[in-house]
């Protein structure tokens, strides 16, 4: 019998977490995957449970002119839902998995599964995300590039929770986000894309790519990004070149899914498409 | 009671389905009951050189080849399949051993404790090894089928051809996925083993325990519980695992009960045949296919299993709806050292409709002619003989069908404005097929092999319950075989009773399979009511029937000659597809169908196995990848191994046509297999339309299209 605990408000849960190790639950979605045993048998949990899907203070969306804050449990439907949200963002949560499995799952555990292919990634390192973490002793925020080390590694203590995920407001006047799965519905992805650029008049002010499901990884190359918007300043963009620079920094696998050469020519195909399609030529 | 038998009624097994308090076999709970799971091997192909075995507690035992009482292989069509590994295994995932006792937690423990010590043998894993294979794995020449069929004249007909070509075309694996996976528990009650499960065939089974028991036949009985979904992988598989759980009970003296995990239902029971198919046609001046030689080469797996009337029935669809009057088709079915491919609605037909169809269209456009006129100028006609020189007597509608579908999808008015949309970067394509699926058993089968009979009982209050052995697993076969029997007798259809089968209680009527349980087992459903009708005034009657082999029809079994089907059904299908020129994922906007399936029985049953087919079909030909390393199946998983979803396809719009069959009840023909044959080509035929590419393998993975078109077209 595993034991679980569900906490009526967000400092019983931070204490209870700060007095012994647990594992915590919020949609469940890959949790009840990672712990499936045979069925008739409970699911396999190696430490106690505690449960933080219901705890008002990780549902809150919040907006203002410079952060859009959305909390750890929100599920994806509450943010499809959500009337503030601006649709580029929604659409990364609209192509995840089914209803059901979008009315349970939540984004701080998408984030804390640390999946390489984790489909709203890509959006939150494009869009500069970070994370909440919060504990007894206080609580600090930390990119979502930092965030995450690899797959199903990232940098939370046992003691915390992350609370919020922060996305800068910035508008981004050209934006696409990419979804290949292995099935329209219910499937995981063989590559995500997300890309955004803002332009002004002619003037490329910023340009931002990030790739999912083809490394340990989300990739994402601000190097790269600065290049592009040098380039198009000195009007000598080169989308050969760009490619070729993505080429050497985006390395996938074959799996069960699919191939590293589709995975990787698609990633390019997508930077050239994004490229092809903004107006300052 | 007058009815149209057309006319959909509501179906009985489907409220509780619905509500959710139809019992499947997970739901049984028999007092004292036990569970198993199985030890399998790890290894493709080794000597088991030593089990060790952890202390077992009080209350748990190993169930392996030293507990089969009578003959430890399972009799399928050959003996070769052990019950249990007998001192060698031949596939990743090949039972050795069942560890049986009541706590599940328990068992897991004991099975993580057991060291299997084994000596490795370098395996045959692909097709190409197997056919030059140094150690086979069964017999000589590794093959467990190697058949040769011909008819006419190949040496004139290559004298007197004008344009010769050649293709080879590729399937691969297909699982199954019913929802409910596998199961069967295993009950021993004074001296008799009853065994209840998900399965196809009550009586398979029932042959197959009786020789692993050594037990006279009234000594073994087996329940079929609600079934969810069989497709084949029912068919031949339970025989297996029936075996195995009537072993468990027989040395526990306690039920017990044997259910696989979905992830080990994927990766270790039966598929669909992977197959490689090489055609070579000779076409004289005019554009007809005078002659024609096939190699068919199926992946088998480890063990023979039902292969060998696969791999016949992929033989006689090789020439498809084509009249090619010369013909050599070698089959070989050839053992590896990998899960072993059994039944799969189909059944061999899906490849050999893929090869043809792709094949005919390949050669009209080598030949620079219209696909449609090439292939209806060489089409099949009342009074053709089919490749094993049986007589298509009744009329082949297909001309009819095909004009139907080009009119239903509006194909040429998009044939037109697909190749406008390509010059603006737009990838849309159409592609059509043709095809036809044979009804019951392959050969004579039905009159040397099964003799199915089918009994009626009516009681004092006029109820009158059928006594089949043909299961209803969700395709409708309960309320069809009421109907037949309601409609004959002219009671209403509240009257007629139709239960899950009980070996005790029911007359072997043969497996449900073959696409075989309306035309065959309804056409004696619908003679005995006519018997019954006769003595409908005595109060309680019992009549029983036996199949006939129809007159005037002909097989010779040893040669392969003569009518291979005492009916035909017919289909032809247009699938729509718009490739996205980024990702060269595609998408289906369309599908058509028209099938001559004789009379329907019941239109909504029909119309339901019509589009759980075609979609079947089309999963086969697009995403359901799997694929083996070293043996091990990569795609194990079911996020994996995808299915298609109601996302993928649109809705499917089908029309019937109808030249009924004599020898089916009112008419009807065969339904079941034939709705899932032809999506795969007319998929991949709508894909080369639109990309201008050429598809010689299914599925057609958007890594390919993609290597396709960066090699340049």
């Amino acid at each position: 019998m595993v034991k679980v605990y569900r906490p009526s408000n967000l400092k019983e849960a931070l204490e209870i977490i700060s007095s012994e190790k647990c594992t915590l639950f919020a949609g469940g979605t890959d949790l009840m995957v990672k712990g499936k045993s045979w069925s008739g048998l409970e699911p396999s949990f190696d430490r106690p449970v505690v449960f933080i899907s219901d705890l008002d203070e990780l549902r809150k969306i919040k907006i203002n002119e410079f952060f859009l804050t959305i909390g750890g449990a929100c599920t994806f439907t509450r943010i499809i839902d959500n009337s503030q949200i601006p649709d580029f963002i929604k659409e990364a949560f609209i192509m995840i998995a089914s209803p059901g499995i979008r009315n349970m799952a939540t984004i701080g555990g998408n984030i804390c599964n640390s999946s390489p292919a984790g489909d709203c990634l890509p959006l939150l390192y494009a869009m500069d995300a970070s994370v909440v973490l919060e504990s007894i002793y206080g609580r600090r925020e930390v990119n979502i590039e930092d965030f995450i080390l690899g797959p199903g590694k990232n940098v939370i203590g046992w003691n915390e929770i992350l609370t919020e995920v922060r996305i800068p407001t910035k508008n981004f006047k050209i934006r696409a986000y990419r979804k290949v799965g292995t099935r329209k519905s219910t499937a995981l992805s063989k590559v995500s894309f997300a890309g955004l650029a803002e332009i002004e008049g002619e003037e490329l002010k910023d340009i931002r790519f990030a790739f999912g499901a083809v490394g340990p990884t989300v990739v994402r190359s601000r190097r790269i990004e600065k290049k592009i918007v040098e380039m198009v300043s000195e009007k000598k963009l080169e989308v050969g070149e760009i490619k070729k620079m993505y080429g050497s920094i985006i390395k996938p696998i074959d799996d069960q899914r699919s191939t590293a050469n589709y995975r990787r020519e698609v990633c390019l195909r997508f930077v050239e498409n994004f490229l092809m399609s903004c107006k300052w030529r | 009671m007058e009815f149209n038998i057309s006319q959909s009624v509501r179906r009985e097994d489907v409220p509780d389905k619905i509500a959710g308090i139809a019992k499947y076999i997970g739901d049984y709970k028999f007092k004292d009951m036990l569970y198993a799971r199985t030890l399998r091997s790890t290894e493709a192909r080794a000597i088991i050189k030593n089990i060790v075995f952890p202390k077992l507690p009080d209350g748990y035992c190993i169930v392996d080849k030293g507990d089969v009482p009578g003959r430890n292989r399972v009799k399928i069509i050959d003996y070769d399949m052990p019950f249990f590994a007998d001192g060698v295994v031949n596939y990743i995932g090949e039972p050795i051993a069942l560890v049986v006792g009541k706590d599940k937690r328990v068992i897991e423990s004991i099975l993580s404790q057991i060291r299997v010590e084994y000596q490795r043998i370098e395996p045959i894993l692909s097709v190409e090894d197997g056919l030059n294979a140094e150690k086979p794995i069964f017999g000589d020449n590794n093959c467990f089928s190697d058949y040769t069929i011909s008819k006419g004249d190949m040496v004139s007909a290559k004298r007197r051809a004008k344009f010769v070509y050649e293709g080879e075309y590729e399937t691969g694996y297909q699982e199954q996925f019913y929802l409910e996976p596998q199961g069967m528990i295993g009950v021993y009650e004074e001296g008799k083993v009853s065994i209840y499960g998900s399965i196809q065939c009550p009586y398979y089974v029932k042959n197959a325990v009786e020789e692993c028991l050594g037990f006279e036949p009234y000594r073994v009985r087996i329940v079929q519980t609600t079934t969810g979904g069989g497709f084949g992988g029912k068919e031949d598989y339970p025989s297996l695992i029936g075996g195995q759980v009537a072993c468990a009970a027989l040395k526990t003296k306690k039920p017990v009960c044997l259910i696989f995990e979905r992830n080990e239902d994927i990766e270790v029971t039966t598929k669909r045949h992977p197959s490689k198919i090489r055609l070579k046609s000779y076409i004289d001046e005019n554009y007809r296919v005078l002659g024609m030689e096939g190699d068919i080469v199926l992946d088998a797996g480890a063990y023979s299993g039902l292969s060998s009337v696969v791999l016949q029935r992929a033989m006689f669809a090789s020439a498809g709806v084509y009249n090619i009057e010369n013909l050599v088709v070698r089959g070989r079915a050839v053992a590896t050292n990998k899960v072993v491919s059994g039944a799969f609605r189909g059944f061999g037909a899906p490849q050999a409709f893929f090869a043809i169809e792709m094949h005919m269209e390949h050669i009209a456009r080598e030949l620079g002619i219209d696909p449609f006129e090439f292939k209806l100028s060489n089409i099949l006609r009342q009074g053709d003989r089919s490749t094993t020189g049986g007589l298509y007597r009744d009329r082949i509608l297909l001309p009819e069908m095909v004009n139907r579908v080009i009119k239903m999808s509006s194909l040429e008015e998009k044939k037109k404005a697909f190749k406008e949309k390509r010059k603006i970067g737009k990838l849309n394509g159409i592609g059509l097929s043709m095809f036809f699926h044979g009804g019951g058993f392959t050969g004579s089968g039905e009159r040397d092999h099964i003799k199915g009979r089918v009994r009626l009982v009516k009681d004092d209050k006029g109820y009158v319950e059928i006594l089949v052995s043909n299961v209803e697993m969700g395709q409708g076969a309960g309320t069809t075989l009421r109907k037949i029997a309601a409609k004959t007798l002219e009671v209403p259809l509240s009257k007629i009773i139709f239960n899950n089968p009980d070996t005790d209680r029911v007359p072997d009527s043969g497996p449900t399979v073959a696409s075989r349980t309306t035309v065959i087992v309804g056409k004696l459903v619908q003679e005995a009511s006519e018997k019954l009708k006769e003595r409908w005034s005595e109060d309680r009657v019992e009549v029983e029937v036996q199949y006939k082999y129809p007159e005037g029809f002909y097989w010779d079994n040893d040669r392969f000659e003569g009518d291979a089907y005492t009916s035909y059904s017919w289909g032809v299908n247009a699938v729509e597809v718009e490739v996205d020129p980024t990702t060269c994922e595609v998408k289906i906007n369309g599908v058509w169908a028209v099938f001559d399936i004789g009379s329907a029985i019941d239109e909504r049953i029909v119309k339901g196995q019509i589009d759980g087919g075609i979609v079947q079909g089309l999963g086969y030909a697009s995403i359901e990848v799997m694929e083996d390393r070293s043996g091990k199946i990569m795609q194990r998983k079911s996020t994996d191994y995808t299915i298609p979803t109601s996302m993928d396809v649109p809705e499917i719009k089908s029309e019937l046509m109808c030249e009924p069959y004599g020898g089916g009840p009112f008419g009807a023909k065969a339904l079941g297999e034939l709705t899932l044959v032809g999506a795969a080509p007319a998929y991949a035929l709508a894909i080369e339309d639109a990309l201008g590419v050429k598809i010689n393998k299914i599925p057609v993975r958007p890594e390919h299209l993609m290597e396709v078109v960066q090699n340049g077209k």
